[in-house]
């Protein structure tokens, strides 16, 4: 499947990208090739294949009890900064 | 001092037995980072006073009469994608600008809880993307053995200080390749553990169901110490695995038997090197004469693995990769004309052009109507590559492969070609995939004098067999 410029366009968008116009050109290319290639994987029957989304399903992975227990607190935290300023994130219609 | 010529237990009983002292030790590696350094540029930052303070602190201990820990006083670099208190860390990108973590990643705790000096943070290909570290954000590191060319990557920084002496270990990340493929080209050991052996706590995501931390050394010894300390279950790490470890240095000298060694025919590519391929060659018959039974095996999946890595390693990126917006961390671009336009602006002036290039396609690859073409099916692949291997490990204990179809690449050679550099992965991706533990250990150099490696492949778990087999390997071959 070939990359178009505006495929480009829309996944940076999808993606909160910026990508400047002399860069789409590129990228479409390089995009279109790294997807011809990987589009061999259609030569691959999966059809009653299930997903892996995690290797070790018999591992038991780690959860702890609900307790508060941090290991950095905020103190240490604020020992970088002084404050946290951050912009405004909410915005009226 | 520069310290090709010494080990980990040799430096620790020279401090002990008052031959040496910490600090002279410590600051003549900084000497030899000086030195050399200039070249080879592994290092991001340097932490000359606290490692120096740490030494005096140790050399006080032992004119109390204190004995040492199993890595007092021994010089460390940590990969920029691990978090060290209170110094930067950079991922090796411009994003990350002026942070610096109120914590330390727990691998870095532990390797400090056992006597380690943390003498420098290293470089990287950008959030751990590449196999060159030319996708540094700030500059590209050169192999210590040729300065043309590429120390490999992505923890290239890690295994060009271990290579050159201005470190005796260090600590990687491998989510595809990036300690193993690193190792091969300098010529040091690099091991990845199996998945969720040791704690990513403080290790900045790159693709959450891949990512592994791991050591690089000069021996397999010293890499078996190492990760005998860093291993183990974390309460600060869901993933990481609940699972008993052994002390991994104490049979690693004594002889195995009946074991036996798979060789997957598939990894005889068209592309690969005649002078990997012969070097391997050697390296098989090394086994033979040790007594190990080497055996062909299939893994039919092979040539699938890049392409499934490419789809699952880049969507995991994207998502993970969200976070960097300008709220939280380091950058902040066009904050004045709205929410919207500061994450596009930061993430556009923050991020490198690799980084860019796989959240693109990571987005692509996870977006309405191709989800199910590219991303699930790179799932089922994935399974596909597993079951290989499961099978494969019901007739034999280990498999044996090159590290790398080829020997380090100029520098510049394939920066414009993604593609081609994706391909350089080819040996080490199908690890990552299947969760399981690999080690690259040297197997001698090219005509031009570039190191070559080989890797050992085990199952889930099986670091101990995986470790005592590369020692006897290192053992033979020298």
């Amino acid at each position: 499947m070939k990359i178009t410029e505006a495929d480009v366009e829309y996944v940076a968008k999808l993606a909160n990208l910026e990508v400047a116009d002399d860069e789409k050109k590129e990228l479409a290319g390089q995009l279109s090739s790294i997807v011809e290639y990987v589009e061999q994987l259609n030569k691959v029957d999966v059809s009653s294949v299930a997903p892996t989304t995690q290797i070790l399903e018999t591992v038991k992975h780690a959860v702890r009890d609900d307790r508060v227990a941090a290991r950095t607190g905020t103190a240490d935290a604020g020992k970088t900064v002084k404050y946290f300023k951050v912009p405004k994130v909410i915005t009226e219609r | 001092m520069n310290l090709r010529d010494i080990t980990a237990d040799k430096l620790v009983s020279l401090y002990q037995n008052r031959d040496l002292s910490v600090t002279e030790v410590i600051a003549g590696v900084f000497d030899e980072i000086d030195r050399t350094d200039k070249d080879v540029r592994a290092f991001l930052t340097l932490c000359k006073d606290r490692a120096l303070e740490e030494a005096r602190r140790i050399d006080s201990k032992i004119a109390e009469g204190e004995t040492l820990d199993a890595l007092s006083g021994v010089p460390v670099a940590i990969k920029d994608n691990m978090a060290l208190r209170d110094v930067p860390t950079t991922c090796g990108s411009r994003i990350l600008e002026g942070y610096v973590p109120p914590y330390t990643a727990t691998a870095v705790e532990r390797l400090r809880g056992a006597g380690a000096i943390v003498v420098g943070k290293t470089n990287l290909d950008e959030f751990a993307m590449g196999s060159s570290t030319e996708n540094s954000s700030f500059f590209a590191t050169r192999n210590p053995h040729n300065f043309d060319y590429v120390p490999g990557g992505s923890s290239g920084g890690s295994a060009a200080a271990v290579a050159a002496g201005m470190s005796l270990i260090a600590l990687g990340s491998d989510t595809g390749g990036s300690i193993r493929q690193p190792a091969s080209f300098c010529g040091v050991v690099g091991i990845k553990p199996t998945y969720g052996r040791v704690s990513r706590y403080g290790l900045v995501a790159y693709a959450s169901s891949l990512d592994q931390i791991g050591p690089f050394a000069k021996s397999v010894r010293e890499c078996a110490q190492v990760l005998s300390i860093v291993c183990g279950f974390d309460p600060y790490d869901s993933t990481s695995a609940d699972v008993p470890v052994e002390p991994f240095l104490r049979d690693i000298e004594q002889p195995l038997k009946d074991v036996r060694i798979g060789v997957p025919k598939e990894y005889f590519i068209p592309g690969m090197d005649p002078e990997v391929k012969a070097r391997f060659e050697d390296a098989i018959k090394v086994y033979e004469g040790l007594g190990y039974r080497i055996e062909e095996i299939s893994l039919p999946h092979t040539e699938q693995a890049v392409a499934a890595y490419y789809l699952i390693a880049t969507a995991e990126a994207s998502s993970n990769l969200a976070r960097y917006d300008g709220v939280r961390y380091g950058v902040r671009k066009g904050g004045e004309s709205g929410l919207a336009d500061m994450y596009r602006k930061t993430r556009m002036n923050g991020f490198g052009k690799e980084v860019k290039r796989r959240i693109l396609l990571g987005t692509y690859a996870l977006s309405a109507g191709y989800y199910d073409a590219y991303y699930l099916k790179a799932l089922k692949v994935r399974t596909l590559i597993l079951k290989d291997f499961q099978n494969a490990f019901e007739h034999v204990d280990l498999v044996f492969t090159p590290t790398s179809p080829t020997t380090a690449f100029r520098i510049g050679e394939k920066i414009d070609d993604p593609l081609s550099m994706y391909l350089s992965d080819i040996f080490t991706i199908t690890c990552n995939l299947a969760g399981l533990p690999g080690i690259s250990i040297p197997a001698g150099k090219n005509a031009a004098g570039l190191p070559i490696g080989v890797q050992l492949l085990g199952n889930h778990f099986q670091e101990a067999l995986l470790l005592r087999a590369a020692c006897h390997f290192e053992r033979a071959f020298c």
